[in-house]
């Protein structure tokens, strides 16, 4: 039955469905955890990295985790190859703003841009939607920080914490349950580590696995992004005691380096 | 290669061509000779550049106002159309838009007003005076290089309610903005902007810069050579734009 | 006078030292004699350590500079590093001859650092042909007296170079900007020149 309406996305089945919209979010559902926590004093991304093979080169660079603009970064779930098409889009979209209003973009105008663009693929003959659900995560001087998530349907709600990917349920209930309203950016890193290694498959867990990234303000009121480096990931983990085991003389105080924390950012 | 010399004469084509056809798999014969790229050049600027008009607009900021002022006559060439015109507009609840220049391009102020308004900005606050300069200067030089420009100059007052500070931009006909304290357009530049320097000063207030304007409408009255009917004055504050009753029937001895 | 590059007036120098690059510029706004404002800065940075100087019509002061920041950001995010100062210089250079046949009335200069540490200065003239240069680069309407004064002591130097410069031409002035580069340090001072 539902073969005649699954091969197009723009045609309802007699349920009131979009077939193609929902096999995106299913295949959503099986790509890594991503979450996001709002603070008071900023917002933490984390994301699970599949590590497929020992083969594969260990790039330097995140892969679920990008920037947008000066105020804004976003992580990713789903089919990369679709992301960078959308992010490339948003990166545009927020230069323009840019260029015409010398100012950075609103956050929920660049979030509503990018949905529009996914809306368009649900509805407009013979294409297949963008198989991607982002987590934003920014500031502007209008609504502070917000915390945005958006799937392929084009849909987008501002959150307190939430989570998309595999185990995202799950994931979502912890966060529910340990989240609190009056948190600052330190314990939001820190229920984002305990949510991750509840959520993923391995039991330990390590800088190859996961990538972080935070929004936050420095002492001047000036806005940064920081996407965490693999010392930074490993001191975090170490101090929730969720890292692998280390070789004894590793783990001394002076090698343990630190967390990416706002407090041990340096002006810049 | 010394760079001025392309100043001297204008930009000189033949050494970038020259880099430009070395890329080229084969030598294009598609560029123009060094008169017809000087004529393209010029023309953008040079026909109406010296564009200076009777019309007055004035703009002065203080401590937390701007005012605005403009001419009432409405002029086309040396004949006077109307003697009640309002060059302004209210773009927003905080910005105040005065322009003067061809008849039709004021038409400026209506095609940036909806977009600076608050409704189209997905926002709960309209957006600030920076925001609408950029704005209006990316219309206005967009426009430039299009095949019909704008020729208006403007004033833009605004206050800003999250800094809680006023602004005024000055904007020409070439999109060239400039945050100013205080402005003015046409001939009124040069008898008024003497004025404001000597006695204009960031923290005065309202009935100081009301004494200002007088002082810069009595010296346009003495020496501008056609009556350009008084002003209309107006200004923005915290509270937004009021219109202010400006009394100028008041012969002015010439000097 | 009818020539778009000296409407609004405008001087800008860039030097090379030991180590180091210096950039310099009015903040004069003009109409040909009569000045609008005291405080319309030329220089812009792109990265911690290149920058660009722009001389010519004030809109295309600005469009230009909004466009290379627009241009430069993308190289950013795209890249995940800094632009260095030769790349950005060649971005210039097509960016403007783009435009061969409508170009920008701006004499740009770019001054920076590059990853080894050794300075780098060069100019433009308006469709982007590039004039590399090891001591001294001018632009602007003051730039036949900027032309001829000697690099020392860097910032004393472009300072009386810029000033002794801009107070013989009546289209630039009222204040300057300069920018001291070395490898991770950059030093801007206002100088405050003749306000008449």
């Amino acid at each position: 039955m539902s073969r005649r309406y699954d091969s197009r996305t723009t045609i309802f089945s007699p349920e009131g469905r979009l077939y193609q919209v929902e096999y995106a979010l299913e295949a959503i559902s099986h790509a890594g955890t991503a979450l996001g926590i709002l603070a008071q004093d900023g917002i933490v991304l984390a994301a699970e990295r599949k590590v497929t093979s020992k083969l594969l080169e260990q790039d330097t660079s995140a892969e679920k985790l990008y920037i947008l603009n000066d105020n804004m970064i976003c992580a990713v779930a789903g089919m990369t190859a679709d992301a960078n098409i959308l992010i490339n889009y948003a990166r545009q979209a927020a230069q323009r703003y840019l260029i015409t209003y010398n100012e950075d973009i609103p956050c929920e105008q660049l979030v509503r841009r990018l949905c529009d663009l996914k809306q368009g693929y649900t509805q407009h003959g013979g294409l297949r939607p963008f198989g991607v659900s982002f987590i934003y995560a920014g500031y502007d001087p209008q609504r502070q920080f917000q915390l945005y998530q958006s799937n392929p349907s084009g849909n987008y709600g501002g959150w307190k914490a939430t989570s998309v990917g595999a185990n995202n349920a799950s994931a979502q209930s912890l966060l529910k349950q340990d989240y609190k309203e009056e948190c600052d950016l330190k314990e939001a890193c820190g229920l984002a580590v305990k949510v991750l290694s509840k959520t993923m498959d391995s039991t330990k867990l390590s800088s190859e696995k996961i990538e972080f990234a935070t929004v936050g303000r420095t002492e001047t009121g000036k806005v940064y992004h920081h996407l965490w480096g693999a010392d930074e990931i490993d001191a975090l983990l170490r101090e929730h005691g969720l890292a692998k085991a280390q070789d004894a003389e590793e783990t001394t105080e002076s090698a343990m380096g630190n967390a990416g924390y706002a407090e041990n950012r340096t002006e810049t | 290669m010394i760079l001025k010399n392309f100043q001297a004469h204008g930009p000189s084509p033949a050494q970038a061509d020259r880099r430009a056809l070395r890329q080229l798999p084969s030598a294009s014969t598609s560029y123009q000779t060094t008169t017809q790229l000087h004529h393209r050049i010029y023309s953008l600027v040079h026909p109406i550049y010296t564009h200076q008009t009777a019309e007055v607009l004035l703009g002065i900021t203080g401590k937390d106002f701007t005012i605005i002022a403009a001419s009432k006559a409405a002029m086309r060439g040396a004949t006077i159309l109307k003697a009640t015109d309002d060059k302004t507009r209210e773009l927003n609840q905080h910005n105040l838009m005065a322009f003067s220049g061809e008849a039709g391009d004021t038409s400026i102020s209506q095609n940036t007003s909806k977009p600076t308004s608050a409704s189209t900005q997905c926002a709960t606050r309209p957006p600030s005076p920076a925001a609408v300069s950029s704005f209006v200067r990316s219309e206005l030089s967009r426009a430039l290089r299009s095949r019909r420009p704008y020729t208006v100059n403007l004033l833009l007052g605004g206050y800003d309610t999250i800094t809680d500070t006023p602004a005024l931009y000055w904007i020409d006909y070439l999109a060239a903005l400039a945050k100013v304290p205080y402005a003015a357009h046409g001939y009124a530049q040069y008898y008024c902007l003497s004025i404001l320097d000597k006695h204009h000063h960031p923290d005065i207030g309202f009935e100081r810069g009301m004494e200002l304007l007088r002082m810069c409408t009595d010296e346009l009255k003495r020496r501008l050579p056609v009556d350009f009917k008084g002003v209309t004055v107006k200004v923005v504050t915290k509270e937004g734009i009021r219109e202010v009753e400006y009394v100028d029937d008041k012969p002015v001895k010439s000097a | 006078m009818s020539s778009p590059f000296s409407i609004n007036g405008g001087a800008c120098v860039a030097m090379t030292g030991k180590d180091c690059v210096a950039i310099a510029c009015d903040l004069r706004l003009g109409l040909q004699a009569l000045t609008i404002s005291n405080n319309f800065p030329k220089i812009f940075s792109y990265s911690p350590s290149v920058y660009l100087g722009l001389t010519g019509l004030a809109t295309d002061v600005s469009t230009v500079a909004d466009l290379f920041r627009y241009k430069v950001n993308m190289y950013r995010l795209r890249e995940e590093r800094q632009i260095a100062p030769r790349t950005f210089a060649n971005l210039v250079s097509s960016s403007l001859y783009e435009r061969r046949f409508g170009p920008y009335f701006v004499s740009p200069v770019v001054a920076g650092i590059d990853d080894g540490g050794k300075p780098f200065i060069c100019g433009f003239d308006s469709i982007g042909c590039i004039d590399f240069a090891k001591d001294f680069i001018v632009s602007g309407t003051a730039s036949d007296q900027l032309l001829g004064l000697g690099p020392e002591d860097l910032f004393e130097t472009i300072s009386q170079a810029l000033l002794n410069a801009v107070d013989r031409d009546a289209l630039s002035g009222w204040g300057a900007h300069v920018y001291i580069i070395e490898k991770d340090k950059v030093t801007k001072r206002l100088l405050k020149g003749r306000q008449d």
